[in-house]
């Protein structure tokens, strides 16, 4: 079975579409981070539908699948600090809440 | 189609490939940024030794001068690629990265003794972080591929996160790491998402073969546009241009102020390092847009900064504003069609601009580290009464520095504008150019306010009128900035002799 790279393209655009909107829209600080997951796996599967289309009618082009490789290293690092700072949040405010953290403003 | 046996092959190619890519100008090329990285790993190490304490600072300064001299080294050298391309150095570059750890020296001597009580026991995790940082930022102006630049803008962004939250039994710090990590995440993944578009529009990552392939058919397709435009979208949120700078005034202000310095500073310039040059990927119809783009964000940094009383938060608005001054270029980069001749220019005019801003930024930040560590929480205009008569010193190293941001002549500031302007009448953007430096004027409203603040008003009946001794390395630190402010705005020249 032979995806077209245009479908896989609308289905990273819409993935990543969710992991804006809950971005934008989710309160709760876990959600957002795994909202911001949604996004970068999004690009992640841009990447290998990008890698796939360009090996399929030239050489073989591993940019794409190495630098999805790096995004979900990446990922991990970031999950790591964002829950650390999420953790910290917590042991102050009692609350994972992002309404709670309305003190910076002016 | 990719098959297994086109898969076996690969091996013995990345085998051919690494002999020719670890050549001996690698090694050299990458001198900055490895002395910083071996530094960050070795202070992880000291920091597990007892009894190493003492050779903390040692590891800090010993990095940071080692880098500082292999990049001025480099600033004579011609310009080269390394690494199968995927890492340039140039004179900007080196330049660039003289920025960056100076920036980054002067940010920890401003922290030493900023930081009190339980924070002191990890002295070490934050020189570290201290230490990726400027690295990071080295790799992001030295990238020629759009996966080194995205590495090095992690390896930046991440230390910078958490040094944000250092000061994490307070509320403040606290919420600013998390607002700047939030954010920050949300922007990567638009320039991933960005990335990950062009590179299924074009097949490649390298910056020099895109800068060729946007020239063409390429650029038409409107995947590639979509994927230029939310990878611009990612960075611009790095340089808080408008509409997407509402994150900077609370994170500078709850961020500890010497991690402000080079916040302010350092990822700026490695930001516009990578912005101006990629400039090809934004289509000539943008100019329109991204010239309204970067007066808005003047405008909203200038307006914003006035009806401030914290003059922490004050200053954050103030850099929104120069990074929509330096923003300008880019427009006279579009409408230029982007010619190479402009491009170069425009990235001398950064790199005066970011050079001078590193000076006055970091000490009129620093100064405020400085005033906070004497006892005062937050800064606010009515707390800097008297300065002039009780600190002369310090309200003259303050006026120095207010003078250059607000772009008066004699000042490095003032160059700084008068390049990009330059840029934008040769391009014939007059009207451009007269709105830039009527914004620039709104500004002088709230730097000369501050002055007059310091110098003609005088302390209040009954307020503490605090003498308490500056440390002695921080005010080296201010005078030297100063210094540099003065020079640069007295001698253009020498700076400009070394630009090329």
């Amino acid at each position: 079975m032979n995806v077209p790279t245009e479908h896989l393209l609308i289905l990273a655009a819409v993935l990543f579409s969710l992991g804006a909107l809950g971005f934008l829209l989710r309160r709760n600080l876990i959600v957002i981070l795994a909202s911001v997951e949604l996004m970068l796996n999004a690009a992640n599967l841009t990447f290998l539908a990008g890698a796939r289309a360009h090996s399929s009618v030239g050489p073989l082009n591993l940019d794409g699948p190495i630098f999805a490789l790096f995004v979900i290293l990446v990922a991990a690092c970031e999950a790591a600090l964002g829950l650390a700072l999420v953790i910290a949040f917590y042991r102050q405010k009692q609350s994972v809440d992002i309404e709670a953290a309305a003190e910076l403003r002016g | 189609m990719i098959t297994l046996a086109t898969l076996a092959q690969a091996p013995s190619a990345l085998e051919q490939s690494f002999q020719d890519v670890f050549t001996g100008g690698a090694t050299a090329a990458l001198m900055p940024f490895m002395a910083l990285a071996v530094g960050a790993l070795l202070m992880l190490l000291v920091d597990i030794i007892k009894g190493a304490e003492m050779l903390r600072p040692v590891v800090v300064v010993a990095s940071l001068a080692t880098a500082i001299v292999t990049a001025w080294c480099q600033v004579s050298e011609p310009a080269m690629q390394v690494l199968g391309g995927t890492y340039g150095v140039s004179p900007a570059s080196a330049i660039f990265t003289l920025i960056f750890c100076i920036g980054a020296l002067f940010a920890w001597i401003y922290g030493l003794g900023y930081y009190e009580g339980r924070l002191r026991q990890f002295s070490g995790e934050y020189d570290m972080l201290l230490l990726s940082a400027p690295a990071g930022m080295i790799l992001m102006v030295g990238a020629g591929d759009l996966l080194v630049f995205f590495i090095g803008l992690e390896i930046l962004s991440l230390p910078l996160y958490a040094l944000s939250a250092f000061r994490r039994n307070r509320t403040d710090s606290v919420e600013a790491g998390l607002k700047y990590f939030l954010l920050g995440a949300f922007a990567a993944a638009f320039f991933l998402f960005g990335t990950a578009l062009v590179y299924t529009a074009t097949g490649t990552l390298n910056i020099g073969e895109l800068a060729s392939m946007f020239q063409g058919e390429v650029a038409r397709s409107p995947i590639a546009l979509v994927g230029g435009a939310l990878l611009m979208a990612g960075i611009f949120f790095k340089v808080s241009v408008f509409p997407f700078h509402l994150w900077v005034p609370d994170v500078y202000q709850g961020s500890p102020t010497p991690i402000t310095t080079l916040m302010a500073t350092g990822t700026k310039a490695a930001a516009f390092g990578f912005l101006v040059p990629a400039t090809f990927l934004l289509p000539p119809a943008a100019t329109g847009i991204i010239a309204a783009m970067a007066l808005l964000t003047m405008a909203a940094g200038n307006l914003g900064a006035l009806v401030q009383t914290n003059v922490k938060r004050m200053l954050a608005y103030s850099g929104i504003a120069h990074a929509g001054t330096v923003m300008l270029l880019m427009a006279g980069i579009l409408a230029s069609g982007g010619s190479d001749e402009v491009r170069s220019e425009s990235v001398n005019a950064t790199l005066f601009y970011m050079a001078a801003y590193l000076f006055t930024s970091t000490g009129a930040f620093g100064l405020l580290a400085m005033l906070e560590r004497e006892g005062e929480q937050m800064i606010t205009l009515q707390g800097l009464r008297g300065l002039g008569r009780r600190r002369p010193a310090v309200a003259a190293a303050m006026t120095v520095f207010m003078l250059s941001l607000g772009g008066i002549p004699a000042t490095g500031g003032f160059f700084g504008k008068f390049m990009v302007f330059m840029v934008l009448v040769e391009q014939k953007m007059i009207a451009v150019a007269v709105l830039g430096a009527l914004l620039s004027v709104i500004a002088l409203g709230y730097y000369l306010r501050i002055i007059v603040t310091m110098w003609m008003q005088p302390l209040a009946e009954g307020e503490a009128d605090r003498q308490a001794p500056s440390t002695l390395p921080a005010s080296v630190v201010t005078g030297v900035c100063a210094a540099g402010v003065l020079f640069m705005g007295l001698m253009p020249g020498w700076f400009i002799g070394l630009l090329g």
